[in-house]
């Protein structure tokens, strides 16, 4: 998958690593960053997924699925600057949302929502590698098979929401 | 969920249909919840005077939630603090109750399993008294423009006319727990419910906002009197799964 062939409207299926944060873990790292703290995880090249995920079960890894991705359009360019390579979340972005991916060659891709169980299936590993007590919140990662991705914002800026 | 939601998702051809209908079927056979966001609970409860209660129900309300939470593989999604210290409690309580005293010996507890992705859709317009239909079916119109596609639509929209600021809102969320089909019994309210759909569903946000399908479902109108200086307006929506629950119990 090359980043900068996807065009907004591509469907497709990917299979690979994930890495999981939200609301609560970005705002810590920008804390961390901004007192000159080391991050305790690489961004570098990996794929965000705006999630918390439920609990498993015995038979399966917990239900997941994206939240809104426009909470965490603040902390985008931190991601972008630490070598994010693309998002995954839910909804429309803010206009700079827009151009930071326009700006630094990156896309959003919507996963779809409220369908966690079917995305739970897709899973084949997860561990958690920062901020254990944040709960559904900490940082995790992923690794998921066949998981159903469309092209929301693509890296020359194009957005299939059209933002006001 | 809801005959109506399966039936109208059977209908869906855009995209992330499949696994649209792939999840519902799963979470159905599976015991999975439905969405990950397992949601806050939110009680309406409307009390007889007549009604002998051992404690009070938002502690009986907190245990029932509780047990059902920690036993099922739904996530906790409540934190204890909203600003200052947001540390998860663990079991997803506590809930929200509102009360409404009644006259007689009925219990009637209605309930939203609420999302926080809709939530967020939540608004409060304080209009002008001189304000329009209009006017009141724009403003409405014109926020769902802007934030419908962050609820996971289609929606149901709850819209609370009158009282006061926060009556409004609370107005708002009990029209969310009526089902698709419970119009308002006055009829020209009635009406403007299904204009206010129609204008929604004239915006085209469709399925996962991406344009294919309907916007909403319905839209419930529950009203108040209220103050001649003021014209308070809630706006509440739940997303496409549209969870909720309804019991009475009779002496």
């Amino acid at each position: 998958m090359r980043i900068e062939e996807l065009r907004v409207g591509d469907e497709l299926f990917y299979s690979g690593e994930f890495l999981i944060m939200r609301d609560a873990a970005q705002k810590r790292l920008k804390e961390m960053l901004e007192e000159g703290k080391k991050l305790p995880v690489s961004l570098d090249g990996a794929i965000i997924f705006y999630a918390g995920p439920a609990k498993p079960t015995k038979d399966s890894f917990g239900a997941i699925g994206p939240t809104t991705s426009n909470r965490m359009d603040l902390f985008l360019e931190m991601l972008f600057m630490k070598g994010v390579l693309a998002t995954v979340g839910k909804g429309k972005r803010s206009k700079q949302a827009v151009s930071l991916c326009k700006e630094y060659g990156r896309v959003y891709f919507l996963a779809p929502s409220g369908a966690a169980a079917a995305l739970a299936g897709r899973i084949s590993d997860m561990t958690t590698l920062a901020f254990d007590d944040l709960g559904t919140e900490a940082i995790f990662k992923v690794q998921v098979k066949d998981f159903p991705l469309y092209v929301a914002i693509d890296s020359l800026g194009n957005d299939v929401f059209i933002s006001e | 969920m809801d005959p109506k939601i399966v039936e109208l998702l059977d209908l869906y051809d855009g995209p992330f249909s499949s696994v649209l209908r792939e999840n519902a079927a799963m979470a159905k056979n599976s015991g999975l919840p439905i969405c990950q966001d397992t949601g806050f609970l939110e009680f309406f409860v409307f009390q007889g005077n007549e009604v002998a209660l051992e404690e009070p129900i938002i502690e009986t309300l907190n245990s029932a939630v509780k047990n059902v939470y920690t036993d099922s593989p739904f996530r906790y999604s409540i934190v204890s603090d909203p600003l200052l210290n947001r540390k998860n409690t663990g079991d997803n309580t506590p809930v929200i109750c509102h009360l409404f005293p009644i006259r007689g010996d009925e219990l009637e507890i209605r309930f939203l399993v609420k999302g926080g992705g809709s939530e967020n859709l939540s608004r409060l317009f304080m209009l002008n008294p001189s304000a329009t239909v209009d006017e009141l079916v724009h403003t409405v119109v014109e926020s769902l423009r802007e934030s419908a596609a962050r609820g996971c639509p289609p929606l149901k929209v709850g819209i609370g006319i009158g009282g006061s600021s926060d009556k409004a809102m609370v107005l708002a969320k009990l029209a969310l727990t009526r089902s698709f089909d419970e119009k308002h019994p006055d009829k020209d309210y009635a009406a403007l419910e299904e204009r206010i759909l129609r204008e929604v569903n004239d915006l085209e946000i469709g399925y996962q906002g991406l344009g294919t399908g309907i916007t909403a479902y319905s839209v419930h109108i529950e009203t108040y009197p209220t103050h001649i200086a003021i014209m308070p307006v809630g706006l509440a929506t739940d997303c496409y799964i549209a969870r909720k629950g309804r019991v009475i119990f009779e002496d």
